[in-house]
């Protein structure tokens, strides 16, 4: 998407203190009057569902954020393929920051999931088809994030992830595909508002939670991916000090 | 590719006779998860034989997954793993023949746990052909994801706790549909297991390609 | 549904609803701010040219 401001290009001034740059700036002012607009019409404008009543207020945080979860997950799986196809240190990063932000993400489908589950269902979990699979996505981004995390050098490290990243996509469809057949055995509900169409102010709601949502999402993954490139300096620059320091020994001795 | 496989499988399962640690520990460890699920359900009231085929399904995901943290806890002990980079095999040869090796060794311990299920919670056998088609497949689903999973937890501080975190989520599919598909056969209804085969296949050919191309890139460096 | 309509009426939603949001939009706000005071962390530890956003 948009992530392609996100790279280090041509030199203007003396460089900024922080991830920011005025195009995040400009989209940050604008997410947040999105986020506004959707706190406005989620919460006070929109009218109670006829079932549900408030609680369909959550789908206008729920879908959307389960949404780009996976579309996290997706952008994780293209930046570790061109990664290992290319070996561009840029893609490897983007993978890097989609994930974290995916997990995060997945994180909020689950918990806003469960607090729509406890009055709609009585329950907070229900083996439903869509959360057991959003948990699971959860899980495996979990264990890339692991694989991210460890101690190693950078290409080893890329490398290993790149390939747990690109996996990720067909372990998605397939744990989908599984949950499904498994859980139409036994007839449970769904998240869905059955029967009920969504229109008027609730569909124009939700359309807006997407909007919203979506740029708060591309603002998390710009910053966050300016924050795994200057890691990355970070720890070159060091190895580049301890090993001048090695050699500023070896002129002395 | 396919003699450089052979070439690693022969060589992993001599390694495994002759040391003797699946016969010694492996194997005595499935048994005993199978005693301890009988522990912690009651055995009296039928439970047992009722759970049966998610019971021997984890037995055998638990037990396998030592099997495999062994294939490649002897592969980076000694730095093999540079002689066998250094021994110009094909990197999807290894790959084909460490899984080849792994299944081998699950393989065993799924007929061990079989007999085991039977004769300790009376579990009735029935449905030979979706059992034995199930078994394969799923073998064939676990050996190749554990063995891509494998190498890529290879050589780290962190592998024993890694491999576990990364394998079980990815192999979640593979414990529903073949406890699925033992039901269906156990059960008499073996139209219904089928499905479950097919999409086990299907992840099993997903791995083997993933292995074939990933295991490249991950032994050059290691 | 009708088990659901008299928890509902029994219980109210709102407070369901308000966890939700506040666990998104405070989630997204505290990752956001992690995020960024991580990045002047780092920054101060970089040399300005290898710092230029666009």
């Amino acid at each position: 998407m948009t992530t392609e401001t996100a790279g280090p290009l041509e030199a203007s001034d003396s460089g900024p203190t922080s991830t920011g740059s005025r195009t995040t700036m400009i989209l940050g002012i604008v997410t947040l009057f999105a986020l506004g607009v959707l706190v406005l019409l989620g919460l006070i404008l929109s009218p109670a569902e006829e079932n549900q009543s408030d609680a369909v207020r959550i789908m206008y945080i729920h879908v959307p954020s389960a949404t780009l979860s996976y579309v996290g997950c997706f952008l994780t799986a293209i930046g570790s393929a061109v990664f290992l196809w290319r070996k561009s240190r840029w893609w490897d990063l983007v993978a890097y920051a989609s994930a974290e932000v995916a997990a995060l993400f997945t994180a909020f489908t689950l918990v806003t999931g469960m607090l729509w589950g406890r009055p709609t269902w009585g329950v907070f979990w229900v083996w439903d088809a869509r959360l057991t699979s959003e948990a699971m996505l959860m899980l495996l981004l979990l264990g890339y994030l692991a694989v991210r995390g460890i101690a190693a050098d950078y290409e080893v490290r890329a490398k290993r992830a790149a390939i747990v990243g690109l996996l990720l996509v067909p372990n998605v469809f397939i744990v989908r595909q599984s949950v499904q057949w498994w859980r139409t055995l036994h007839q449970t509900p769904t998240l869905s508002l059955s029967g009920a169409e969504i229109q008027g102010l609730m569909l124009f709601s939700l359309f807006t939670g997407f909007i919203a949502i979506t740029l708060a999402f591309i603002w998390m993954v710009i910053h966050r991916f300016r924050v795994a490139w200057l890691e990355e300096q970070v720890d070159a620059e060091g190895l580049d000090t301890a090993i001048a320091e090695r050699r500023a020994e070896g002129v002395v001795s | 590719m396919l003699h450089d496989a052979w070439l690693i499988a022969r060589k992993d399962l001599k390694l495994e006779i002759r040391s003797r640690v699946a016969l010694n520990q492996v194997v005595p460890f499935a048994l005993l998860v199978l005693v301890l699920f009988a522990f912690a359900l009651d055995p009296d009231r039928g439970l047992l034989e009722k759970a049966t085929p998610g019971l021997y399904w984890i037995a055998v995901l638990f037990s396998g997954l030592l099997a495999m943290q062994r294939s490649f806890a002897v592969e980076a002990a000694d730095g093999v793993t540079d002689a066998l980079r250094l021994s110009g095999l094909a990197p999807a040869g290894i790959f084909l023949g460490k899984t080849l090796s792994v299944a081998v060794q699950l393989l065993v311990l799924e007929v061990l746990l079989g007999v085991g299920v039977a004769v300790l919670y009376g579990t009735s056998i029935t449905g030979w052909l979706l059992l034995l088609a199930t078994i394969v497949v799923a073998t064939a689903a676990i050996s190749t994801a554990g063995t891509l999973f494998g190498v890529v937890a290879a050589g780290l501080r962190v592998r024993e706790t890694l491999l576990p975190l990364l394998l079980l989520p990815v192999l979640a599919p593979v414990l529903i549909g073949s406890t699925r598909a033992f039901e269906a056969a156990l059960s008499g209804t073996p139209s219904e297991g089928w499905p479950w085969v097919g999409l086990m296949s299907v992840f099993a050919a997903v791995y083997v390609v993933a292995g074939i191309f990933g295991f490249g890139p991950l032994m050059e460096e290691s | 549904m009708s088990n659901a309509l008299i928890l509902a009426e029994a219980t109210g939603t709102w407070p369901y609803v308000a966890a939700a949001w506040a666990v998104v939009f405070g989630g997204m706000g505290a990752y956001a701010f992690a995020t960024v005071a991580r990045g002047r962390r780092l920054s101060k530890k970089v040399p300005p040219e290898k710092r230029r956003w666009n």
